[in-house]
């Protein structure tokens, strides 16, 4: 089976011009976005308390309003309650804004509490607190090991290209992350760890498909020069369209089966992901390339004699 | 390297990984068991999937400089006394120690006997405060000290494998697989179960008649302690002095054991120094009653009725598992420095079942999909492609089976996500080689250009996307390390499959027949 039987011969270029704009336009969306209306962090970044507990039969019928007043009746009325799963499976998260650091047995009295309200033992299903330290140190971190891997790959591809090619790839990772990032907070869907280590690993897939784009790039170059780059590069997308169609769904089934089928915890990482991919694939194209193109035809491309990797691979065959 | 070598090597690494990769199968227990096909070390499944509590925990280092600087004091007193400088006061404010006094001669003897301490005059006084170095002193020794604490706590509550390590600076932490009963967990932070022994002077049925036999108040080196029975009834008020005969800092051991009516008690060991004060005291104050306190409870004051030596028994109103970890606490002496919890996580059993179920369930189904995408996508070298995918995901758990890697449900995801970007550098291969052969070279010409010319792309994209796996195990956390690690491992090892297995899969099919390739 095949895509395409005879190579694809797409006009990538001739839509490169609007496909820039919105490109440049989402960027700058997506920052004012993340600006203005922030992040729906989850605790794990700005520090908290989160319980959850299923509510057993014997304590009768059961819903967030009742669970609203046990709580204003503990002494927590800012306490947000919201239902897990179906209303039978009577499982419910509620999250405090105090952290265990201020009172070392806030889960434990708030536990105690529920019991002796509802009459019978919940069933705790899961306790996580967050002290404010942790949290703005791991938003800090996080922020730093975002900027540390463009910077990296921007030395990396400069070493092994030449530098007309690392100000795009590092573009098109500025403008995945902050798209998917954008949409986070556009959508407020909540920001875990999970969803930082998914915009990492979406670092890491754009990368590696603006590379094989890239490298196709360089390859074609030596053989046809740079008098017509334009032309070049959209040979080399189109030469490498098969593999990313298919590298990308191939990822994608992967990540759709974790969003429908892998459970509430990996949600958010996997629709980051979905997301993700999706602009990956796109940004290589018409953010890293484009960015290229313009180098190259500003300040000139250079042809290299040989790629450096050629000669190891001569070695290894 | 001759195709025949290749095929050893190959063979080699899957029959080496598989050895490797075995235990993670099995149960801990069959692991324990001993057989000489089944190593010990494998995947340990991470909290959010065993269930269990993680803590991150803090030493209060306010705490630590305050203890610091009044262990400083009675230093710089004893010396004033000794070397006969005029010390009118001294007193810890904040962060440093106030002295005041012959200043010039005061500043004298701390330059002789301190060499890390900060030396500012302020208004009249001589102000000590800790360098840096010793502030990091001081903290580092209550990590370690703590460290020491929280160990024999935590075995005492039976945790099989946990982790109790030092996080950076000041930090420490603690997870306990398996453990569910948050409450019994929370007595290993308890900072001072503190024993105490102590005479009993006076005692009255409650507070008011106790304080009434005193018209001009209690005396200030005595104070008033209860003992109060399960029921809330019988309470009692005992007049006792502040200073204790003896403290539990002196108990070489305790543990929980069960008197003539199979009752709870906690039976004591002194040590040496403790026998002896315990042996004196008893003889003396025979008749007399004797409080055992513990946090400032009493738990009983019996009358003393002979002499007592090295052996006791502490007899309460308590039940078994009060009594095994007041045991363990005592054991374990106090933590000296109180910790803060930064973190704390709790996994309830049930849901670790739930997520491990559905996690593995999306895995497999991915991982599925995609192997049949490529059988038909690229029909016989598609087998190919799974065929070294395989050898992929053996190489991921046998590596991470000998790390005894935590396998975390992000770290499931992560296997997943490999399976996913590993087929990447087949199909680029196999992109190539269709290509040539649409060009009109030969089976075999396309077959080895495929390779070769895949290489330096295949290497660029894994280095760089490995430079992102490093950084998410520098900076990531918990699963979002355990991730990083996956990615990097499986990304790795797909080099070798794509390159290495592959292409000895295509040379012994293709290499004599490259007329039969179907790509």
């Amino acid at each position: 089976m095949e895509f395409f039987p005879t190579r694809p011969n797409f006009d990538f270029i001739r839509w490169m011009r609007p496909m820039v704009i919105f490109s440049v336009s989402a960027i700058v969306l997506s920052f004012a976005l993340i600006a203005i209306k922030g992040f729906n962090f989850g605790i794990d970044f700005v520090g908290g308390t989160l319980i959850e507990v299923q509510v057993p039969e014997s304590a009768g019928a059961v819903d967030e309003g009742r669970l609203r007043e046990i709580m204003e009746k503990l002494g927590h009325g800012d306490a947000a309650i919201v239902r897990v799963g179906t209303p039978e499976e009577r499982s419910y998260r509620i999250s405090l804004l105090g952290s265990q650091e201020e009172n070392r047995d806030l889960s434990v009295q708030v536990v105690n509490g529920m019991n002796e309200s509802l009459g019978a033992p919940v069933v705790v299903k899961g306790i996580e607190s967050i002290g404010p330290r942790v949290g703005k140190e791991l938003r800090a971190s996080a922020f730093w090991a975002i900027v540390f891997s463009w910077v990296g790959i921007m030395i990396y591809i400069w070493f092994r290209f030449e530098w007309q090619y690392a100000p795009g790839a590092v573009l098109a990772l500025i403008h995945d992350v902050t798209f998917a990032a954008g949409m986070f907070s556009l959508f407020g869907w909540e920001f875990d760890m999970n969803v930082l280590a998914a915009l990492l690993v979406i670092i890491g897939y754009s990368i590696n498909d603006t590379i094989v784009i890239y490298d196709r790039i360089r390859e074609t170059v030596q053989a046809r020069g740079t008098a017509e780059l334009e032309s070049v590069v959209n040979e080399a997308i189109n030469g490498t369209l098969s593999r990313t169609i298919l590298t990308s769904s191939l990822t994608q089934v992967v990540v759709v089966a974790i969003l429908l089928l892998g459970g509430p915890v990996l949600r958010g990482f996997a629709l980051a992901l979905f997301i993700g991919i999706i602009v990956g694939t796109y940004s290589s194209i018409y953010v890293a390339s484009a960015l290229l193109i313009w180098l190259s035809r500003r300040y000139g491309h250079p042809v290299p004699a040989a790629p450096k990797g050629k000669a190891k691979a001569r070695a290894t065959a | 390297m001759s195709l025949r070598a290749r095929w050893i090597m190959i063979g080699t690494i899957t029959v080496l990984m598989a050895y490797l990769a075995l235990p993670s199968f099995f149960s801990q227990e069959q692991r324990d068991a001993g057989h000489w096909w089944l190593r010990q070390d494998g995947i340990t499944l991470g909290l959010d999937l065993q269930g269990g509590v993680h803590w991150l925990l803090r030493i209060d280092s306010d705490t630590a400089v305050q203890q610091e600087l009044k262990k400083l004091k009675s230093n710089v007193e004893t010396w004033a006394e000794e070397g006969k400088v005029a010390l009118t006061s001294a007193e810890v404010k904040g962060e440093s120690l106030d002295l005041r006094g012959d200043l010039p001669g005061l500043r004298k003897l701390v330059d002789e006997n301190l060499d890390i301490v900060d030396v500012a005059e302020t208004d009249g006084a001589l102000a000590l405060s800790l360098s840096s170095r010793w502030k990091k002193e001081v903290i580092d020794r209550g990590v370690q000290q703590a460290l020491e604490v929280l160990r024999k706590r935590v075995d005492g509550l039976g945790v099989r494998e946990p982790v109790i390590a030092p996080q950076g600076s000041g930090r420490i932490l603690v997870q306990m697989p398996g453990i569910q009963d948050l409450k019994a967990a929370r007595g290993v932070l308890e900072s001072t179960t503190f024993l105490q022994f102590k005479n009993v002077i006076d005692a009255a049925p409650n507070k008011e008649l106790l304080e009434a036999k005193f018209p001009n108040g209690i005396p200030e080196d005595q104070e008033i302690v209860f003992s109060q029975a399960r029921d809330g009834g019988e309470t009692e008020a005992l007049l006792v002095p502040k200073e204790a005969v003896l403290t539990g800092d002196m108990l070489e051991d305790a543990r929980v054991d069960f008197d003539r009516r199979n009752r709870p008690q906690i039976a004591f060991q002194w040590n040496d120094e403790g026998t002896r004060i315990f042996r004196e005291f008893t003889a003396k104050h025979i008749g007399d009653r004797l409080a055992a306190i513990i946090d400032g409870k009493v738990i009983t004051a019996p009358v003393i009725q002979s002499k007592i030596g090295r052996n006791g028994q502490i007899t309460g109103d308590f039940t078994r598992e009060e009594a095994a970890n007041t045991a363990v606490q005592l054991r374990s002496g106090a933590l000296p420095i109180p910790l803060v919890i930064e973190e704390e996580r709790t996994v309830g059993p049930s849901v670790g079942a739930d997520s491990i179920r559905d996690g593995i369930r999306a895995s497999l189904l991915g991982t599925a999909l995609v192997f049949v995408f490529m059988a038909v996508y690229y029909s016989v070298t598609g087998m190919f492609a799974n065929a070294a995918l395989l050898v992929n995901i053996l190489i991921l758990l046998g590596l991470m089976s000998m790390a005894r890697a935590t396998l975390t449900l992000p770290g499931i995801a992560g296997v997943v996500l490999t399976v996913g970007m590993a087929v990447d550098s087949n199909v680029i291969i196999y992109e190539r080689i269709r290509e040539e052969l649409r060009a009109g070279k030969a089976a075999r010409v396309a077959i080895a250009a495929g390779f070769n010319r895949s290489f330096s792309t295949i290497l660029d994209s894994n280095l760089t996307t490995l430079l992102t796996a490093f950084i998410l195990l520098t900076f990531g956390r918990g699963p979002v390390q355990g991730f990083g690690v996956t990615l990097a491992i499986g990304l790795t090892a797909s080099m070798f499959t794509a390159l290495v297995v592959t292409r000895a899969l295509m040379d012994f099919f293709y290499g004599d027949h490259p007329e039969r390739l179907r790509i």
